[in-house]
């Protein structure tokens, strides 16, 4: 079904709109249900539990509003963040604009070298098991699919440590800075990513070639070579990219996983992070960019999609 | 039935088994610390998969984290399933307004991809089995609800409807001759993924310390008080990670599809 | 130019799937395979291109001039599709590629199996689709923008373009209405006067009339008759053969028209639209109890959507549809469907269906059971699901379910264009006979004039009221 190219980007604004709002909400929510005093506990946090005292406590709370009405809040508070206002951590007072630009960096880095991972590995495999479907080559690619996609991406994570940094010592186990500190996160993520991947590029291969079109083109004499270049990579990217949109989740949900388990300094790890210091301000500041990222990341599928099949164009 | 479907299916049964006899199959109790056995490797002193780092018994544990992982995935995906299948159906069936106010309830809820909506409300309150439930039955019910009213405004749509209709045959007959036996094998298939769903994410988010929190014996959270362990007794981690493993292999293969 | 098969079978396994046949073609004398749909037509095709699907395989002999192509290596075999032989596909809009200029899948077949430069071979393409009557609209478009007829002019142009000699055309008429059905014989018959060799497989005699030539029957993966076209299109001698021509509606007997009773359902100044467009308008119908119209027009024209206005289930653009006398009763208009397994709830076992059918109107099994007799049913066939009953018993079964009911209308839509033509015969022969029976009123909608003309009383061509031709 063809949907104009206005339709689509006003969904997509609209989209944007409601990670916004139930940011702001759960961020709002979040400050309510934080127990005691909130502002005694931030001030713990930045101070030590030693040199809390009823100022230290008063200033956080003029600092951050923490003395007006909820209600008031509420609407303060949602309204800042969808003009992208977000403050200071609550934790460490650096301003959450500031900490996101720097980890939004390292976040993009991994994303990008995962996602070239991926495609290493999911581009020939899927290609050569969907040419021959029901092949040797075929089964057993599936069959590794199925395992490696029933392991939860931080399970791998694990696995790929305990074998390659600490028993193999090949590779640092976490952290950043050195080259070989990409090694672990961005494998972990490629594979899972490449697990559903391959079978996406495996299936449209497969359904292109068995297509009357591809058999037609084969029948009207081009050879293999020129009938798979002509007819075959075009019309099976379009599934392919078609399935984008669920890899931009599957991508996101990793990035913040992999991140944790490898204490990856980027937007995935300070979320995890945020959520466990109940820093409220990093909190919505990072699910906000990474809810951004989702919504973006869909919208640049959409239109990849619209470039490849000019049956949606009309 | 093809034999990885099956396969799966029995392992579940045996899971399902397992877990409603629960620890006391163990003959320990799982919150028993015992710090001078601590790290016995499997079969000492009738601990049947050792103890972990603190003594406490590991088969135990891991059928008391099998309980507290497998309620949750049942009762989140039967809300899920319940919901999702119900509205999904009054949105193919209605069309027009019904179905384009739920259309706009699913949507927003796929505004944030699923688990990182489940973080989110997880946040709100810190180690709730109850939070991590809401959590996940509303990202869940989403596909039911998709697939449903993908479904029934196909069948509805369809000459055999169609054909009932005009034959004056009631809404009661469309349901239960036409919309329930297309629907409920996918409804099945989709549960089992959801299963799946659920019991990674919440090993997953108690992994990285955003879940259930220790003392629970939660996979995900036993997992990461294991791994400094390794070293010395690597059966300790072993144990949470082929549960996990088992359970949403056994799941994703009972699903009977790729997907 | 010369073409043989001698005892060509082709089996999945053990297990033979069709043939053996032996034939010959000589050129400007084509040859076409008669038989009903699904009975291995396809794979014979297949097999002397040398291009089954994986897991059949071919025995016999096939020799092209001279040469032996059975015996050759698959990449020999391959090497000489596009420039010897060549095949026209059976559904040339899902066989041309979607995601490419129509003009550029013909230019490729110039430049890259002919080997002609892409600029010779783009300038060739283009005088070959205008010889074939295509505007240059037409071949700047994406395969989807073109009609079924275009569509088939493109795959033709474009699976000849390297000179094949023998073209094996599979089915080229499936889906295609009477006027272009005709479109796609007459290119054939000028490829044939070019002195090439054709074979082409089809159920519709019509078509074998057309072309000419010789004439083959297939009955079960056999050979039962074979010769000369107008031998054996109009004296055949084995049984099927005479069947088969016999179903051919052109061979069917003259109606004696009749006026049937009071009127039943009445349409007057009747608008049809599609979301907004109007694709008909001014429509007038009455119909009487017990007589059979006949709606006829090419596809797209809004020959189901008319029937469905008729039916109340959309309503109407314009204009008003009356149902009087016994027609104003509930339930006193009832529909046949294209499909007929679609016209089940095709997971539940009939006797489900037809129980709450009865519960629901208070109808004895007994009504039931004298009309399965009546038409010629086996009460065991209920017993099945559906997709277990052959297309021309689900279609009478779909026949008892609505008379079950006493309906003074029934609106059929084609009910028996994917039925193959003895079974067509036989099931338009029931549905005719029980509305003179009954005193039902009939309305049939079909693509194929002919059998408008041998079966109804009279007929509505909704070509006169396109909202364009009406204004004009």
């Amino acid at each position: 079904m063809a949907i104009s190219l206005g339709k689509l980007t006003l969904g997509r604004i609209v989209q944007a709109a409601i990670v916004a709002l139930v940011v702001g909400v759960v961020g709002f929510a979040m400050m309510e249900a934080l127990p005691g005093d909130a502002a005694y506990r931030i001030a713990a946090g930045r101070y030590g539990y030693d040199m809390v005292t009823g100022a230290a406590a008063e200033q956080v709370r003029s600092e951050l509003g923490l003395d007006r009405p909820a209600a008031e809040r509420l609407l303060t508070w949602v309204g800042q963040t969808f003009t992208f206002d977000l403050g200071q951590s609550a934790v460490t007072g650096e301003r959450v604009g500031h900490a996101i630009d720097h980890q939004l960096g390292h976040t993009v880095e991994l994303a990008l070298v995962a996602v070239a991972v991926a495609l290493l590995i999911a581009v020939p495999i899927g290609v050569l098991a969907g040419l021959r479907p029901g092949s040797l080559f075929d089964r057993i690619s599936a069959a590794l699919a199925i395992v490696v996609r029933a392991m939860p991406a931080f399970l791998i994570g694990i696995v790929l440590m305990l074998v390659l940094a600490v028993e193999l010592g090949l590779v640092p186990a976490a952290g950043h800075g050195h080259g070989g500190n990409f090694v672990l996160p961005a494998l972990t993520l490629g594979i899972v990513l490449a697990s559903v991947l391959t079978r996406v590029v495996r299936n449209a291969v497969a359904a292109t070639v068995a297509s009357d079109a591809f058999q037609f083109a084969l029948h009207k004499g081009l050879p293999m070579r020129a009938a798979f270049l002509r007819h075959g990579v075009r019309n099976a990217a379009v599934p392919v990219v078609a399935y984008l949109g669920v890899q931009m989740a599957l991508l996101l949900e990793g990035v913040v996983v992999v991140e944790s388990v490898f204490s990856w300094p980027g937007i995935g790890h300070a979320l995890t992070h945020a959520i466990f210091e109940r820093d409220v301000p990093m909190l919505q500041g990072t699910a906000l960019t990474l809810g951004l990222m989702f919504v973006l990341l869909s919208f640049l599928a959409d239109l990849a999609c619209r470039a490849l099949d000019p049956r949606l164009n009309t | 039935m093809r034999l990885p479907r099956l396969v799966g299916l029995v392992c579940l049964l045996v899971i399902a088994v397992l877990t409603i006899l629960g620890p006391s199959l163990s003959g320990f109790d799982p919150a028993k610390q015992n710090l001078r056995a601590i790290l016995l490797p499997p079969g000492t002193d009738g601990h049947l998969l050792g103890t972990d780092n603190l003594g406490r018994d590991i088969a135990a544990r891991i059928l008391g984290g099998a309980q507290i992982t497998l309620s949750l995935a049942a009762l989140a995906v039967a809300s899920a399933a319940a919901f999702g299948v119900g509205l999904g159906m009054l949105a193919g069936w209605r069309g027009g307004v019904t179905d384009r106010l739920l259309g706009a309830l699913s949507d927003a809820v796929l505004a944030l991809p699923g688990l990182l909506l489940v973080l989110l409300l997880a946040a709100i309150r810190p180690d709730s089995w109850w939070t991590l439930y809401a959590g996940l039955a509303l990202t869940l019910w989403v596909e039911f609800f998709r697939v449903s009213r993908a479904r029934t405004r196909v069948l509805t749509a369809s000459p055999a409807v169609e054909a009932a209709r005009l034959l004056g045959l009631g809404r009661w007959h469309v349901v239960r001759r036409h919309l329930w036996p297309d629907l409920s094998l996918q409804i099945l298939t989709l549960a089992a993924f959801g299963a799946a769903t659920v019991v990674t994410a919440l090993a997953t988010l108690g992994f990285i310390s955003v879940g259930l929190r220790p003392p629970t014996p939660e996979w995900g959270v036993m997992m990461a008080e294991l791994l400094p362990s390794w070293r010395e007794a690597p059966w300790a981690i072993a144990a949470p990670v082929v549960a996990l493993a088992a359970t949403v292999l056994s799941l994703r293969l009972a699903a009977g599809s790729e997907g | 130019m010369r073409l043989t098969v001698e005892e060509l079978s082709v089996h999945a396994g053990s297990t033979r799937l069709v043939g053996p046949i032996s034939l010959a073609i000589e050129a400007g004398e084509p040859l076409t395979i008669l038989g009903e749909t699904g009975a291995g037509k396809s794979l014979l095709a297949q097999a002397i291109m040398g291009a089954l699907p994986e897991g059949l395989t071919a025995q016999g002999a096939i020799t092209l001039d001279g040469r032996r192509l059975d015996t050759l290596p698959p990449r020999q075999r391959r090497a000489l599709w596009g420039h010897e032989i060549a095949m026209l596909p059976q559904e040339p809009w899902r066989a041309l590629d979607a995601l490419m200029r129509s003009g550029e899948q013909v230019a490729e077949s110039h430049a890259i199996v002919a080997g002609e430069g892409w600029k010779t071979a783009e300038a060739r393409a283009h005088d070959a689709l205008s010889g074939l009557g295509l505007e240059e609209r037409a071949m700047a478009a994406w395969p989807g923008a073109l009609s079924g007829g275009m569509a088939q002019r493109v795959a033709f142009a474009a699976a000849t373009a390297a000179g094949a000699g023998t073209l094996l055309a599979d089915e080229p008429t499936k889906g295609l209405d009477e006027a272009r059905r005709d479109d796609v014989t007459a290119l054939l018959l000028r490829y044939v006067e070019d002195g090439h060799l054709l074979l082409t497989i089809t159920h519709d005699v019509a078509v074998a009339r057309a072309l000419g030539g010789k004439v083959m029957v297939l009955k079960d993966g056999e050979a039962v008759e074979h010769g000369a076209a107008a031998e054996v299109l109009h004296a055949p001698k084995s049984a099927y053969g005479q069947a088969l021509i016999a179903a051919d509606p052109a061979n069917w007997p003259h109606i004696i028209p009749q006026r049937g009773g009071e009127p039943v359902l009445v349409a007057e100044g009747l608008g049809i639209a599609r979301g907004r467009r109007l694709l008909l308008d001014g429509v007038g119908l009455s119909l009487r109890a017990g007589q059979r119209i006949a709606v006829v027009g090419e596809s797209g024209l809004g020959k189901s959507s008319l029937l469905d206005t008729l039916a109340g289930l959309i309503p109407a653009a314009g204009g008003a549809v009356r149902r009087l006398g016994r027609g104003a009763a509930p339930f006193a208009v009832q529909k046949l469907y294209q499909d007929p397994p679609a016209a089940f709830a095709p997971r539940v076992p009939l006797a489900e269906s037809f129980r709450d059918l009865e519960r629901r109107h208070r109808i004895s099994r007994a009504e039931r059971e004298m009309l399965l007799e009546r038409l010629g049913l086996s009460p065991g066939l209920l017993a099945r699901r559906p997709d277990a009953v052959s297309g021309g018993e689900l279609q009478r079964l779909a026949l008892v379910r609505v008379l079950l009911l006493q309906p003074a209308v029934i609106l059929a839509d084609e009910p028996t264009s994917r039925l193959d033509p003895v079974t067509q015969r036989q099931v338009m022969e029931v549905i005719g006979a029980i509305a003179r029976q009954s005193n039902v009123g009939l309305v049939l909608v079909t693509h194929n004039r002919t059998m408008a003309r041998r079966w109804a009383d009279s007929t509505l061509d909704l070509s006169d009221y396109t909202p364009l031709r009406a204004a004009g």
